[in-house]
């Protein structure tokens, strides 16, 4: 019987250890856990008669996940259809969030008519997909042209027959750095002349150890990042189509750990940790110059440095942006109110919603098409020094490659990064380490 | 008893009605005490069927199970992964209760010597760290156990270190430890208290005018009278051990990956990577079974161990 109170425990201490690190699987911007500005009202108990008396009351039951303001899209909608009520259950916790609805679906019962799905988890949900209702069956394939291409390709079957969800937020990668600290190196630290100092990788090797050189500093922050920004601009990564491991044959991927390594070896990279406050403190303090990372982690940053107001900028990666993270918004098959489901999500991430929950909360729209409104690319940020950010993320955007992530994706690429942890802070001999990832690996595939 | 006649024979049927008071009062008691049985029977007794049954399965948790015989378990047992979660298991279940049941014992005798004021706070002071969510209990850890932090400071003054306490071997076992230490100190030193204050105070005054000093009165008093609670704490303690999950997990699992370094992985943690991580419910079921096997050797290891010491005695 301990045994299994055990799991129990186990749950309950995912719960908690997950709260704390909410968005550390990546998504959407939940950098805060608490919904947004205590609007306490998503819209669910008017019950005001129907303006129009054919239109039957529905109630559409939508599990959201971290801070997006939908609660006021909800509320919103009901101008649109008056008949249709949105009845929102949010959370900032990635893990249960997910596990609740494997729970939902394996048991048949007690699924939402809207689910939100974060990429980190989708694949283990496209593999059950005839759990979903396909969304080209509901009028999917007549919008696709709107949204990034890549992205729409994330919550596809490969065949590309079926669509498992709608995108809503996406999370290209680009460079933060801090204008002060590149300065005192002696560099240029305008976004174009920083970007073009560190155009190519070989580039930017060369300019962090010209930094590190002045300053005695680490140029980056840790190298999950490093690595990251390097593994994400192949056009595969661990696992192929069809789900085999290729990792061990893939170039891109050897050579992100061979640069990672490089960058250890030479001092530039930074020991931090993510998530960890010691990498807060160091953020804020100056510990490092640049940071990888996607645009949904300005608001993170924000957070950490925030006696740095002002001297941070942003610029492009080099050789390309990657995409971490990004949700999907999904109609289970329990649905009831499949319909009348696809029409409020297809509202929610049509463009002027999309442009909303960007202004509200930072939601990087998946439609190329807000890129170009006014009201998006105007939008200057204090903390980074008025450069027009939304600007730099959407140029970024346009970079990243259709990624197919495969199930085992995180439980492999945390075997890597434990790798070069090893070779960082244990002096361990790099190949050895990249042998005995990829053993490892093997042994966990075996399983599938 | 007294409304028997009247509800047991409604007047004029021969026959005995089936509910009899006695029948009554048995079903009666029957309910009374149901809820606990269906609690057990679908939170307790049908998981654990359920994981030998899984044990023998392929299952991603969604779609079909697949029957697999016991490739399961050989999966499992050819990790070396697993195997590495075996050995640290044990070495810091070692390293956490070894130490802290001695420091336990010399804080209840403290705490039972006539000389301390204030027991009472004391007590509740000791007993608190047991009741502190050791989710954030360990976040606080980490920070002191982080790359410039406390812990590192506190080595290199004494010309050690700095040490990566989340990545190196020893220095995560050590980490670990020094947190379950932390949490069940206190825990076990209200236990060996209460134990303490059942030894009658004549034993003490006798040995003193026979002339024993103080360690004599601990090692041939003290520790003798006490050992069934010393048995007692090492199972809860050992058992325990074996659980062990939460401090790793939260100590290592915060890079962002989410998943614990090989160094920490503990039995259960890789139970729990398997299924709700990598969603192979199969071998996760199949190392639930072996780490019930284990616990029940260890605890008949336990128990023929302190048979024997109690013999003695």
């Amino acid at each position: 019987m301990s045994l299994f109170k055990k799991w129990g425990a186990a749950g309950a201490a995912l719960l908690l250890a997950a709260s704390v690190t909410a968005c550390s699987g990546g998504g959407a911007p939940a950098s805060a856990p608490a919904k947004n500005g205590g609007d306490a009202k998503p819209g669910t108990t008017t019950d005001k008669p129907a303006d129009k008396p054919t239109d039957k009351p529905v109630e559409l039951v939508f599990w959201s996940l971290g801070t997006n303001g939908y609660e006021k899209l909800a509320e919103e909608y009901k101008t649109v259809k008056p008949n249709v009520t949105i009845k929102i259950q949010n959370t900032a916790d990635q893990t249960a969030h997910h596990n609740n609805m494997m729970t939902a679906l394996t048991a048949g019962k007690g699924a939402p008519d809207i689910f939100m799905l974060e990429i980190a988890f989708l694949e283990k949900f496209l593999e059950a997909k005839d759990k979903f209702n396909n969304l080209n069956e509901l009028g999917a394939d007549k919008i696709k042209g709107n949204y990034l291409d890549w992205k729409w390709k994330q919550a596809s079957s490969p065949d590309g027959k079926f669509q498992l969800g709608l995108p809503t937020d996406v999370g290209p990668t680009v460079v933060y750095y801090r204008t002060d600290l590149i300065e005192k190196a002696g560099l240029p630290s305008k976004p174009d002349d920083f970007g073009k100092e560190i155009a190519t990788w070989a580039k930017f090797a060369e300019t962090a150890n010209k930094y590190k050189e002045k300053t005695g500093k680490p140029f980056v922050d840790m190298p999950d990042l490093v690595f990251n920004g390097v593994r994400d601009q192949g056009n595969e990564i661990y696992y192929n189509d069809k789900d085999e491991f290729i990792g061990d044959k893939n170039a891109q991927v050897k050579k992100a750990y061979d640069f990672t390594v490089k960058g250890i070896k030479e001092g530039w990279v930074g020991k931090n940790q993510l998530w960890t406050p010691e990498w807060a403190k160091d953020t804020n303090d100056g510990g490092f110059a640049v940071m990888l990372a996607p645009a949904w982690m300005n608001g993170v940053i924000k957070g950490n440095a925030k006696d740095t107001s002002g001297k941070w900028m942003i610029t492009q990666m080099p050789e390309g942006a990657g995409n971490w993270g990004g949700s999907f918004l999904t109609i289970p098959k329990e649905s009831k109110n499949a319909k009348e489901a696809y029409e409020f999500i297809s509202w929610l991430v049509g463009k002027e919603s999309q442009l909303k929950s960007y202004v509200s909360n930072g939601l990087m729209p998946s439609i190329p098409a807000v890129y170009d409104d006014p009201k998006f690319k105007e939008l200057k940020d204090q903390f980074f020094a008025d450069q027009a950010i939304s600007v730099e993320f959407a140029k970024a955007t346009k970079s990243v490659k259709p990624i197919r992530y495969g199930k085992l994706h995180d439980a492999t690429d945390a075997i890597v990064k434990e790798s070069l942890r090893n070779v960082q802070l244990k002096g361990a001999d790099p190949q050895a380490e990249w042998d005995n990832a990829i053993k490892k690996i093997k042994e966990l595939n075996k399983r599938s | 008893m007294m409304n028997a006649g009247v509800s047991a024979s409604p007047a004029a049927v021969p026959a005995r009605p089936w509910l009899t008071e006695r029948r009554r009062s048995r079903i009666a008691a029957y309910l009374f005490i149901s809820p606990f049985f269906i609690l057990f029977a679908v939170f307790g007794v049908y998981p654990i069927f359920f994981t030998f049954y899984l044990s023998m399965y392929k299952w991603n948790g969604l779609g079909d199970m697949k029957f697999v015989g016991l490739k399961n378990f050989e999966l499992v047992l050819t990790d070396p992964t697993f195997w590495t979660s075996f050995f640290n298991t044990f070495l810091m279940g070692g390293m956490g209760t070894i130490p802290q049941l001695i420091l336990a014992l010399i804080l209840a005798v403290a705490l039972n010597s006539a000389f301390i004021r204030g027991t009472k706070f004391l007590r509740a002071v000791y007993f608190l760290p047991n009741i502190t969510s050791i989710v954030a209990v360990t976040i606080i850890f980490s920070g002191i156990f982080a790359n410039k932090g406390i812990a590192n400071y506190v080595v290199s003054l004494v010309g050690l270190g700095p040490y990566a306490w989340t990545v190196q071997y020893w220095p995560v076992k050590i980490a670990v430890a020094i947190m379950v230490i932390w949490r069940w100190t206190g825990y076990n030193a209200i236990i060996f208290l209460a134990g303490l204050q059942s030894i009658p105070g004549d034993l003490y005054e006798a040995a003193r005018i026979d002339g024993a000093n103080r360690r004599q009165l601990f090692l041939h008093i003290t520790v003798p009278l006490l050992k069934p609670f010393i048995l007692f704490t090492t199972l809860i303690s050992t058992i325990g051990s074996m659980q062990l999950f939460t401090e790793p997990y939260v100590f290592l699992s915060q890079g962002g990956t989410g998943s614990t370094r090989e160094e920490g992985v503990t039995m259960v943690i890789y139970l729990y990577s398997e299924a709700f991580k990598n969603s192979f419910f199969g071998t996760a079921a199949a190392t639930a079974v072996i780490l019930f096997v284990f616990t029940i050797m260890f605890s008949l290891l336990n128990t023929w161990v302190s048979r024997r010491m109690g013999g003695e005695a």
